[in-house]
């Protein structure tokens, strides 16, 4: 479960992120949208502790991700707009590289099984990532989640720059985790792979979150109106 | 955690080509240069060996003689080879390997392996220690130079700090994996070194124990370039920055350091040039007794207090031979002279020496070579230690030869020794001072050593904590 009280972030008098509340219950795909510098990969930077709040407070499964960093990113697997990975390792010896620096072990067969599980080719699992497409890298940040048993996903702008086939194969795996009880929270543009997978949506602007509702209560048409108007040049430039 | 990084990052480098044909090429220059130097030693060694056994039986058979012609005739000693000069040479190949000595004067050690060689020799040679010093690191700063920076440059970092590592563990694993390889190439050479000395006769004093010593210097250095090397990776955002940086370094601390210690030490305590340094000891032995002048000032001085000491009214009344006598008051006189002036330049020398120490303070490199030759025994005050001890037995061998004279003829004889005299001459025998006694007058250049790891470790886990 994830949870921000009033959670804060400034940078001298800029505000990226102002008293943001937001809840994300086990089994719930939460999409953030918003314009670039609305905030979205401000309050992931703050859930990984990757920066301090200037006031409020994160909690990933109920602990405080700023007293407990590394405790929470037990919990956690993020997943980062352009997945990088060491590109002379394989991507089983890159799987086994982060989940041993968390602190588990598996058996290569274990590994095969979480990259099979992730959708990767089998004929991918040995061979050294550096010609993997993104689509390719971020499954292997999806094994990675399901090695960890992660029950919160943190995912930045993942689908963009994938090809349609990627990005469908990518949803279909998010909502597999989601019906597996994880909690989502996926900062994205993509509105119409929101409204598909999302369970909720917020939409971001200038570092507040002007809505939050459920995918359910509101059409797609609805959602990209709203998108837009929050991108509106007028209320961006104010 | 410390072991996967280990791990990821070595499997990183092995599958890197920069490494592997770096490495290749350092370890077949490291075989190269230990068979090098080892057949150079053989060489050598043989050399002495047959030299020493030639110049003894040239003393031994020269016939019947007057000993003051054999004083003259001279006998050469020679330095023998320590054996962890096979590691470092340190000035061996420009000190001289042999001393000349003979009645009246004291030489200097000379026939020294660089005189005998071409001017391309001057370019330096392929050694252990060469690589050690100088190519080792650069292979060091290529594992390390990119440790941090491509984790910034591949979009790598995020992920890697999302799995919950701390700073310090990644740095352990970082630090571990630059160091593994470096230490694994100087273990095995020092260890086939060793394995070379132990199982090699006429070796001269080898002792496993001086080679860890050796060993554990050269880790230190390593301990520090590493730090460095990954504290110049931490800071900087961009490889080829963090590539150039540390090469800098290397410049610096290899070669710049170095020249501008020796020249700070030459400028301050320069050294007297070899015709100076004559024509001050001529001065002082002019002031003296002259063992061959009987006419001069002192040698009449000398004349009266000896004859008012036996009470007689002529030297030819003296119980033994006066002129050998005088000779060897001569003798003793130069010998001061000599010692007078020798420890002069022993003084500039330890000066320069401290001035050269105290510099070890801004690179890592100064106290490492230093150490290096003090331990492998090649160093300037391993050479002075051998010509202070040829001098000795240089006084000593002509005491014994004016005693023959003084003892065995009176004043006017002429006294021819037999030829089985010269065989009573103590054989020289050079024994170098005991490897405890050269630890302990190095601990302070150790200790910098291991203040300049305990520094550089400080602030490399400083920077590190809140990076």
């Amino acid at each position: 479960m994830i949870i921000t009280r009033d959670l804060t972030k400034k940078y001298g008098d800029f505000t990226a992120l102002n008293k943001l509340n937001l809840k994300v219950n086990e089994g719930e795909i939460f999409c953030l949208l918003g314009a670039n510098g609305a905030g979205k990969s401000t309050t992931i930077n703050l859930l990984l502790n990757f920066i301090a709040p200037s006031s409020g407070k994160a909690f990933i499964n109920g602990l405080n991700v700023t007293d407990n960093a590394r405790e929470t990113k037990a919990f956690l697997t993020y997943i980062p707009e352009n997945l990088m990975l060491y590109p002379t390792l394989t991507a089983i010896e890159n799987l086994d590289y982060f989940l041993g620096i968390g602190g588990k072990n598996f058996s290569k067969k274990e590994l095969e099984f979480f990259l099979h599980e992730a959708g990767l080719q089998q004929e991918a699992f040995h061979k050294r990532v550096q010609f993997f497409s993104k689509g390719m890298r971020q499954k292997v940040g999806i094994a990675l989640a399901i090695a960890k048993d992660a029950n919160v996903l943190l995912l930045d702008e993942p689908t963009s720059g994938l090809d349609p086939k990627s990005s469908n194969e990518f949803g279909e795996l998010l909502l597999k985790m989601k019906k597996n009880g994880v909690a989502i929270l996926m900062a994205t543009h993509d509105i119409f792979r929101a409204k598909e997978i999302g369970t909720h949506i917020g939409i971001m602007k200038q570092g507040q979150l002007k809505y939050n509702f459920s995918c359910n209560d509101k059409s797609l048409q609805e959602i990209e109106n709203l998108y837009l108007e929050t991108m509106s040049l007028k209320d961006n430039l104010l | 955690m410390i072991f996967h990084v280990v791990k990821k990052e070595l499997q990183e480098t092995l599958r890197d080509g920069r490494f592997k044909i770096s490495a290749a090429i350092v370890f077949v220059l490291l075989v190269v240069s230990l068979i090098l130097t080892f057949n150079q030693y053989q060489y050598n060694n043989a050399q002495y060996i047959e030299a020493q056994k030639n110049e003894r039986s040239l003393w031994e058979e020269q016939g019947e003689k007057n000993p003051h012609s054999a004083a003259h005739y001279g006998s050469y000693v020679f330095k023998p080879k320590s054996p962890l000069s096979l590691i470092d040479q340190g000035v061996e190949k420009y000190t001289g390997i042999s001393i000349f000595l003979e009645a009246h004067n004291r030489n200097e050690a000379q026939f020294s392996n660089a005189s005998d060689q071409t001017a391309l020799s001057r370019f330096g040679e392929l050694t252990p220690s060469f690589i050690l010093l100088y190519i080792l690191p650069l292979i060091l700063i290529l594992i390390g130079y990119d440790a941090y920076t491509k984790e910034l440059e591949k979009g790598t970092f995020a992920i890697l700090k999302s799995q919950g590592i701390s700073n310090t563990k990644l740095l352990f694993g970082k630090w571990l994996s630059v160091l593994i390889p470096i230490v694994t190439i100087t273990t095995l050479l020092f260890l086939f070194g060793g394995l070379i000395l132990s199982n090699t006769s006429d070796i001269g004093v080898f002792n496993w124990e001086a080679l860890g010593v050796l060993y554990i210097v050269y880790l230190i250095y390593y301990l520090i370039l590493t730090n460095i090397v990954l504290f110049i990776s931490l800071v900087t955002k961009k490889s080829g920055v963090a590539l150039v940086s540390s090469l800098v370094f290397w410049v610096l601390a290899c070669f710049i350091t170095p020249k501008i210690a020796s020249n700070i030490a030459d400028s301050k305590y320069p050294y007297p040039t070899n015709q100076e340094f004559s024509k001050r000891v001529a001065e002082d032995r002019k002031k003296g007794l002259d063992g061959h002048n009987p006419w001069s000032e002192e040698a009449k001085k000398l004349e009266e207090e000896v004859l008012r000491k036996y009470n007689v009214d002529s030297v030819h009344k003296l119980p033994f031979n006066y002129s050998a006598y005088r000779m060897q008051k001569g003798e003793e006189y130069q010998a001061k002279v000599y010692a007078k002036h020798y420890s002069w330049l022993d003084e500039q020398a330890q000066k320069q020496e401290n001035v050269y120490k105290s510099t070890s303070m801004i690179s890592p490199f100064l106290p490492t070579r230093f150490l290096s030759m003090v331990i492998s025994r090649t160093d300037y005050q391993s050479h002075r230690d051998f010509s202070e001890k040829a001098e000795t037995y240089r006084v000593k061998t002509q005491e014994f030869l004016n005693g023959l004279t003084e003892k065995n003829s009176r004043y006017g004889e002429r006294y021819v020794a037999s030829a089985n005299a010269w065989k009573k001459l103590p054989k020289f025998e050079y024994t170098p001072p005991p490897f405890s006694q050269i630890l302990n007058s190095n601990t302070p250049m150790m200790l910098i050593l291991i203040v300049w790891f305990a520094v550089t470790g400080a602030v490399l886990f400083f920077i590190n904590k809140n990076h």
